[in-house]
C-alpha cells in the first residue's frame, strides 16, 4: 500500500452496484481523507443510496473494490466494518427498543461503553436525554434521525456516513448535528459523508462533494469551489441546478 | 360497492410485482423444481392409492379422516388468508381513508373467499380423483364433501377472524407500546439479553423496551403448555413408563423454540453495517428461544426419569433429537427471516416429508436433509454479507 492510500479512510475504486443483476451506479471511484466532509448529491433516483449501500457493505459490488481505513471491504468485510459508522434509516431502527437499548446494543457491537462518544455531551446537545428510556416505536422522524446519529458516532468510527440524516431534525438539532460534524473534521481522526438533498447545507459544511445522476458522477467540486461557489446566497444551488439542467439535456440528447 | 375487490387487487399486484423482483434463476427453481417435487408427489400419491385400493374401497373410516383433514386445511388455510387479507385492509396508504370497519372487513372477506375458493375446489377435486382411481363407489359425493368440509373450515375462519376477533386495526409493529398498561417488566430477561449485541433478544422477540407483555394470546398458549406436560407428567408416572412424558417433552421444548424463535435482526442494517459475523447473531438469537425450549423439556424429562428410572436413555435421547430439531429449525427461520410462519411450515413439510421417504430410502435421506440444512444456511449466509 503506497503512503496517500494509507491516509485514505475510504477508497471506492471503479465500483459498480445495483440490484438482481441491475446495475444501479456504474463505475464510481471516490477517496476520503481523516478531515474530509464529502456531499453526496444528486436528484431522486440518482444512486446516492445504492452507493453508500455498497461502501457499508449492505450489497455485493458488481465491479470495483471498497477498502475502509485501508481493509478491504469484501475480503475481511468485519475488520472493515468496525472503522464504519453509518446512521441507520429512522424505519430500519430496531422499534421496540428503547433509545438506551439501542444504545447499548450499538455498544456492545463496537465494545466500547454506551457513552463513549468522540464529542462530548451528545445526548444533551440532541435533545434526545427524555425519550431515552422510551421505546423507539413512540418516536418522531427527527427523534429517530436523532438516536441513529448518535448510534453512529458511537465508538469514534472513522468513517461516519449519514445518509439523509439532517432529513426532519428540528432547527437546533440540525444545527448541533452540523456543529458537530465540523468538530470531528476538525479533530483529523475522522472522514464524513453527508448524503443530503438540503443543497445550501453543503458548501457550509463540506470540503468536498459529488453530483450524482444516473448512477454515475457528473459533477464535483473541491473546497475551494465550494467556498467560491458559496460566496452569495443561493449561489451553490444554482451551480448544482446548472449541473442538472446540463446532464438532462446530455440525456435527451442521447435518447 | 366499488371498494370490495380493492385488498383482492392489492394482493394480486403484491404477488405479481413479488415475481417480477425475483431473480429469473430463483423463479426457474420455483417453477421446475416445484412442479418436479409436485409430479414427484402426485406419482407416489398414485403408487400408494393402487397399493391400498382395496381397503380404501371397503372401509370409511380413512375417507372420514380424509373429510377431517379437509376441515382442518380449510380452517388453517382461512387463519392465514384472513390474516393476510385483514392487514391488507389496513396498509398504511388505506389508514387515513374514510373507510369504515364493515366496508375493510368486507375487503377483506372477498379477497379472501375469491383466494380460498380455488383451493377448496381443488382439495374437492383431488378426493373425487382419487377415489375414483381406487373405484370408491359414489367418488362423486366423497369429492364433494371434502369440498364442502373445506370450505366449512375456510368459512368457520373467516367468520371468527375477520367478524368475531377483529373489531379493530390489526397490531401495528410500530407501536407496540399501544397497550403500555398490559406491559410489565422483565428484568430476568436482561441476565440472559445483556451479552453482545445486547437486548437482541428482545428486539427479535418485539418486547417492547424489554418489558414482556401480557396478552391473552401469551396466557392460552402457557395454559396449553402446562396442561399437556401436566398430561404427559401424569401419564407416564400412572403407568410407569418414560415415552409419553419425553416426547410431550420434545414435543413442547420443539413447539416453545419455534414460537418464540425470530431472525429478522439478521436482514437489518443495524446488524449487518457493523463488525458483527452472521454466525454469532444467529448464535446469539437462538439464546432466548432455547432458554425457552429447555425450561419445557426439562419438567417432562425429569418427570419421565422419575417414572421409569432404568429407561433413563429415552429423555436422554429426546433432548438430544430437541437439540437437533431445534438446530435445523433455526437454520430454516435464519433463511425466512420476516416470514416465521412460512419457516414453520417449510420445516413441518420437510420433516413430514424426509420421514416418509426414509421408509423407503432408510439413512439416504438424512444426507439429502443435511444437504438442505447447508443450502439453506449458505444462502442466508449470502444474504447476511451481500444483501
Amino acid at each position: 500500500m503506497d503512503k496517500s492510500a494509507a491516509l485514505d479512510v475510504l477508497t471506492v475504486r471503479g465500483v459498480s452496484a445495483g440490484y438482481r443483476g441491475r446495475r444501479i451506479v456504474a463505475d464510481i471511484s471516490v477517496e476520503l481523507r481523516f478531515g474530509d466532509v464529502l456531499g453526496l448529491l444528486g436528484a431522486n433516483g440518482s444512486g446516492k443510496s445504492t452507493l453508500l449501500k455498497a461502501v457499508t457493505g449492505q450489497i455485493r459490488l458488481m465491479a470495483g473494490t471498497v477498502a475502509i481505513a485501508g481493509v478491504d471491504l469484501e475480503q475481511a468485510p468485519e475488520r472493515a466494518k468496525a472503522e464504519l459508522g453509518l446512521a441507520i434509516d429512522g424505519p430500519e431502527l430496531p422499534s421496540a427498543l428503547s433509545g438506551r437499548q439501542y444504545l447499548e446494543l450499538v455498544a456492545s457491537i463496537r465494545s466500547c461503553a454506551a457513552s463513549d462518544w468522540p464529542c462530548s455531551d451528545v445526548v444533551s446537545r440532541l435533545g434526545l436525554s427524555a425519550w431515552l428510556a422510551r421505546p423507539i416505536a413512540e418516536y418522531s422522524l427527527g427523534t429517530r434521525a436523532k438516536i441513529s446519529i448518535a448510534a453512529a458516532l458511537l465508538g469514534s468510527p472513522k468513517l461516519l456516513i449519514f445518509d439523509e440524516s439532517l432529513n426532519g431534525l428540528d432547527p437546533l438539532a440540525a444545527f448541533e448535528v452540523k456543529e458537530m460534524i465540523r468538530e470531528l473534521a476538525a479533530t483529523g481522526r475522522h472522514a464524513i459523508v453527508v448524503s443530503t438533498h438540503v443543497v445550501e447545507t453543503v458548501p457550509a459544511l463540506c470540503t468536498r462533494a459529488i453530483f450524482l445522476a444516473d448512477g454515475r458522477i457528473v459533477e464535483h467540486w473541491n473546497t475551494q469551489e465550494l467556498a467560491q461557489a458559496s460566496q452569495a446566497p443561493g449561489a451553490f444551488e444554482s451551480c448544482v441546478m446548472k449541473a442538472l439542467n446540463a446532464h438532462a439535456l446530455q440525456s435527451a440528447a442521447v435518447a | 360497492m366499488r371498494h370490495d375487490t380493492f385488498v383482492l387487487s392489492l394482493m394480486w399486484r403484491e404477488t405479481r410485482n413479488c415475481v417480477k423482483s425475483a431473480n429469473l434463476s430463483d423463479l426457474a427453481w420455483v417453477v421446475l423444481g416445484g412442479s418436479a417435487f409436485l409430479a414427484y408427489g402426485a406419482g407416489n400419491a398414485v403408487v400408494a392409492l393402487r397399493r391400498g385400493s382395496e381397503t380404501l374401497r371397503a372401509r370409511q373410516e380413512p375417507w372420514i379422516i380424509v373429510l377431517l383433514a379437509a376441515f382442518a386445511l380449510g380452517l388453517a388455510g382461512g387463519v392465514i388468508l384472513s390474516k393476510v387479507a385483514w392487514s391488507r385492509a389496513f396498509a398504511p396508504f388505506l389508514k387515513a381513508l374514510p373507510l369504515s370497519i364493515t366496508e375493510r372487513r368486507r375487503m377483506a372477506a372477498v379477497a379472501a373467499l375469491s383466494i380460498g375458493a380455488p383451493f377448496v375446489v381443488l382439495a374437492g377435486a383431488g378426493v373425487g380423483a382419487a377415489c375414483l382411481r381406487v373405484d370408491k363407489p359414489y367418488a362423486a359425493a366423497w369429492g364433494f364433501g371434502a369440498g364442502t368440509t373445506c370450505a366449512a373450515g375456510v368459512a368457520s375462519a373467516l367468520y371468527l377472524q375477520l367478524f368475531v376477533a377483529n373489531n379493530e386495526a390489526p397490531d401495528d409493529l410500530s407501536t407496540p407500546f399501544a397497550n403500555a398498561a398490559k406491559c410489565i417488566p422483565a428484568p430476568w430477561l436482561a441476565t440472559f439479553d445483556r451479552a453482545a449485541p445486547a437486548w437482541l433478544g428482545a428486539w427479535a422477540c418485539g418486547l417492547p423496551a424489554g418489558a414482556l407483555r401480557l396478552t391473552a394470546r401469551l396466557f392460552a398458549t402457557s395454559f396449553l403448555f402446562v396442561l399437556a406436560a401436566a398430561l404427559a407428567i401424569g401419564a407416564s408416572l400412572a403407568r410407569h413408563e418414560a415415552a409419553p412424558a419425553a416426547v410431550a417433552g420434545m414435543i413442547g421444548g420443539l413447539i416453545a423454540f419455534m414460537i418464540s424463535l425470530r431472525c429478522h435482526p439478521l436482514g437489518s442494517p443495524v446488524l449487518r453495517t457493523t463488525p458483527q459475523g452472521f454466525m454469532s447473531v444467529w448464535l446469539r438469537l437462538l439464546r432466548l428461544p432455547l432458554v425457552l425450549s429447555a425450561v419445557c423439556f426439562v419438567a417432562p424429562a425429569s418427570a419421565a426419569v422419575i417414572a421409569e428410572p432404568s429407561a433413563w436413555t429415552t429423555p436422554v435421547a429426546s433432548g438430544l433429537c430437541l437439540l437437533i430439531l431445534n438446530g435445523a429449525y433455526a437454520v430454516f427461520a435464519g433463511f425466512f427471516l420476516n416470514a416465521p410462519l412460512v419457516a414453520a411450515l417449510a420445516f413441518f413439510i420437510a420433516i413430514a416429508y424426509a420421514g416418509y421417504e426414509f421408509l423407503e430410502y432408510g439413512d439416504t435421506v438424512i444426507i439429502g436433509f443435511a444437504a438442505l440444512i447447508a443450502l439453506l444456511w449458505h444462502k442466508s449466509l449470502r444474504r447476511y454479507r451481500h444483501g
